[in-house]
């Protein structure tokens, strides 16, 4: 219906190949923008700091694993501590006086380096044994920076991020951090999408479905397993570094544990994994549901009149929750984006259903 | 036609040379001492009963299992051992008895992975598309859509692989190795579980693919027509040994092929039908 296909005739390859081939998606995409670049005057500020500039860190977090693990098909459950490796070098850095734009970098390689040292397990293990290794890695990671206080600062102790400017803007106030991270996760999806449709991507892609095969049309498994994780570690060390600079503001070693890599998994299995689209409405429902649920309640209970104790009223939004994510899981094992997919699917054709591939 | 082209390939240069391989898992001798030579434009059918080594002799030589001892050379080449995207890269691409085809993607994308040797892929060249990857893709795309036309597989290439039926799939597989440009190409039983209009297509295609494409092919089939009719020289294994080689015919009507094949009487009596 709005999709509309008939008459599209591509005559040249690159016609063929470009990222939204539909006129409707193109605009969709626009207005989709405009509406995030318009955000810090659209809205309050409480809404663009508290909601919008998280929604897109951690999205940006979901995309950097989701290439490793919806791509490439290798498990990790350290991304925290990934995050956190560049999160903690990149302040530090920025505390030293380095520019930003440099810290984030050196931040990400950092991460790179390391989280590829802990991938290299992913050459001898797959699946269960490498969720292991790589979680072996959170915990290392995380002793290591709690103890030793040249990292951390000491023993609970915060490391606080020193004024900072951004191409010489200065990161003051909700509008330049709520831009940075904009750019940063524009950056990270507009990567994520030329991925799936460049050798490098094809490549990892016949690495998760058949390494046999991937090896005789020449993929080296060694090498592709290792980019695939440095890449990845790249991401999530400049994101780490972002979501300190822009939100945190200051760090502290329990920021990155084991629960922040267990929910950029989430969202990332809930939104869809090898998909795009997916991370953005998975780290939604994952960052937003408890507090939409909480407030339903809350409003329900009051308009209602229904005496609650406080304990309940505090647990069954993680109940209700929980329930979402299961309830999604199994009505779609493919994540958000497949339901999206379907639904566009539908409108793709319809009302002549007949008509669908 | 075919006798002239059965000439030109006995003094042709050896693509593929194989001595003395062995192989063994475990206590299995899976090969005793296998050697063979594949000439350049040459079609050398791999028969004999299941069991007999064939798939482990592809393995060998396309690196997947190292051999216990011995010898592969392709085009005077030492690659005894190498690894197999090392060998992939020097001009080597088979295809597998049960389809390894890529899930997920379209047949396109599958193709288009034929042609990772000749790329450069890079995870930079993602980020900067339009400026570093954009042209070598197109490039690429050439070569794919020229094979794709060659294969007729134009109404199915946007098609995920999945959903198209086992000999067109059998067929993509085919057109995958083929966007390699192979020098040998290594056909692991291409006809499996095929109907006589498909396996003919195959077969066609087979041919068409030395013809114009001038590649050295080695194929595994359990179709005895179409070994008889395709192939220019025969090597039957069992039990991992050479029992016989020769031209198709020849090679198998030997009495040791054929009690390999249907047991000791059934030899004696095709001996004496031969006789009389």
């Amino acid at each position: 219906m709005f999709y509309r296909r008939a008459g599209i005739r591509h005559t040249r390859y690159q016609d063929e190949r470009q990222l939204f081939p539909l006129r409707f998606d193109r605009g969709l995409i626009l207005v989709v923008l405009a509406l995030l670049l318009a955000a810090p005057f659209l809205f309050d500020r409480l809404y663009v700091s508290g909601y919008l500039l998280p929604w897109l860190i951690w999205t940006s977090a979901a995309l950097g694993l989701n290439l490793l693990m919806g791509w490439a098909g290798q498990i990790h459950l350290g991304y925290g501590a990934v995050m956190g490796i560049g999160a903690y070098g990149s302040v530090h850095l920025v505390r030293f006086g380095v520019p930003l734009e440099i810290a984030m970098i050196v931040g990400g390689l950092l991460s790179a380096g390391i989280g590829t040292v802990f991938g290299a397990a992913a050459l001898r293990m797959k699946g269960i044994y490498l969720a292991m290794a790589t979680l072996a890695m959170q915990y290392v990671v995380d002793f290591v920076i709690s103890h030793s206080s040249a990292i951390s600062g000491g023993t609970l102790a915060t490391l606080q991020v020193p004024p900072v400017r951004f191409l010489g803007i200065p990161l003051a106030g909700e509008v330049p951090t709520y831009y940075l991270a904009l750019a940063v996760c524009f950056v990270v999806t507009l990567f994520m999408l030329n991925v799936r449709r460049t050798s490098f991507g094809r490549a990892l892609a016949a690495l998760r479905e058949k390494d046999y095969a991937a090896q005789i049309l020449g993929i080296s498994t060694f090498r592709y397993k290792l980019l695939a994780f440095w890449v990845s570690s790249f991401i999530g060390g400049a994101v780490g570094a972002v979501l300190a600079v822009t939100y945190l503001r200051a760090i502290s070693p329990d920021q990155f544990h084991i629960e922040l890599s267990i929910q950029i998994l989430a969202m990332i299995i809930v939104g869809g994994l090898g998909s795009v689209l997916g991370p953005f409405f998975g780290t939604a429902l994952i960052l937003f549901a408890p507090i939409l649920l909480n407030n339903l309640l809350g409003f329900g209970a009051n308009a209602f009149g229904v005496e609650m104790p406080i304990d309940l009223r505090a647990h069954l939004p993680l109940v209700a929750y929980g329930a979402l994510v299961i309830g999604f899981l199994l009505y779609e094992p493919l994540g958000l984006a497949k339901i999206y997919a379907n639904f566009r699917n539908y409108l793709l054709v319809w009302p002549f259903r007949h008509a669908q591939r | 036609m075919s006798a002239q082209l059965r000439a030109v390939a006995a003094d042709a240069p050896v693509a593929l040379s194989c001595e003395a391989i062995e192989r063994s898992f475990g206590g299995l001798r899976a090969l005793k001492g296998v050697s063979l030579d594949l000439r350049e434009g040459e079609i050398l059918g791999l028969v004999g009963p299941n069991g007999s080594g064939k798939t482990t002799m592809v393995n060998v030589v396309t690196g997947f299992y190292p051999p216990s001892a011995g010898r592969v050379c392709l085009f005077g080449e030492d690659i005894t051992s190498l690894k197999p995207h090392r060998i992939a890269a020097r001009g080597v691409a088979r295809t597998f008895q049960n389809l390894a085809l890529f899930k997920g993607m379209s047949v396109l994308d599958n193709i288009l992975i034929g042609r990772h040797t000749h790329m450069r892929p890079s995870a930079l060249g993602a980020l900067f598309y339009w400026w570093w990857a954009e042209r070598e893709e197109l490039a690429h795309r050439r070569v794919v859509e020229d094979v794709i036309e060659f294969m007729q597989l134009q109404d199915i290439r946007d098609e995920p692989v999945e959903v198209i039926p086992l000999g067109l799939q059998k067929r993509v597989e085919l057109a995958r190795a083929l966007v390699a440009e192979p020098r040998l190409l290594i056909l692991d039983e291409p006809m499996a579980g095929m109907n006589q209009e498909e396996k003919e297509y195959i077969a066609r295609f087979v041919l068409d693919a030395r013809e114009a494409r001038g590649v050295s092919i080695l194929i595994i089939e359990h179709h005895m027509d179409v070994v008889t009719s395709i192939c220019d020289r025969v090597v039957v294994l069992s039990y991992g040994e050479v029992i016989s080689q020769g031209a198709p015919q020849e090679a198998i009507g030997h009495p040791a092929v054929v009690s390999a094949y249907l047991g000791e009487r059934a030899a004696r009596r095709h001996q004496a039908g031969s006789a009389a």
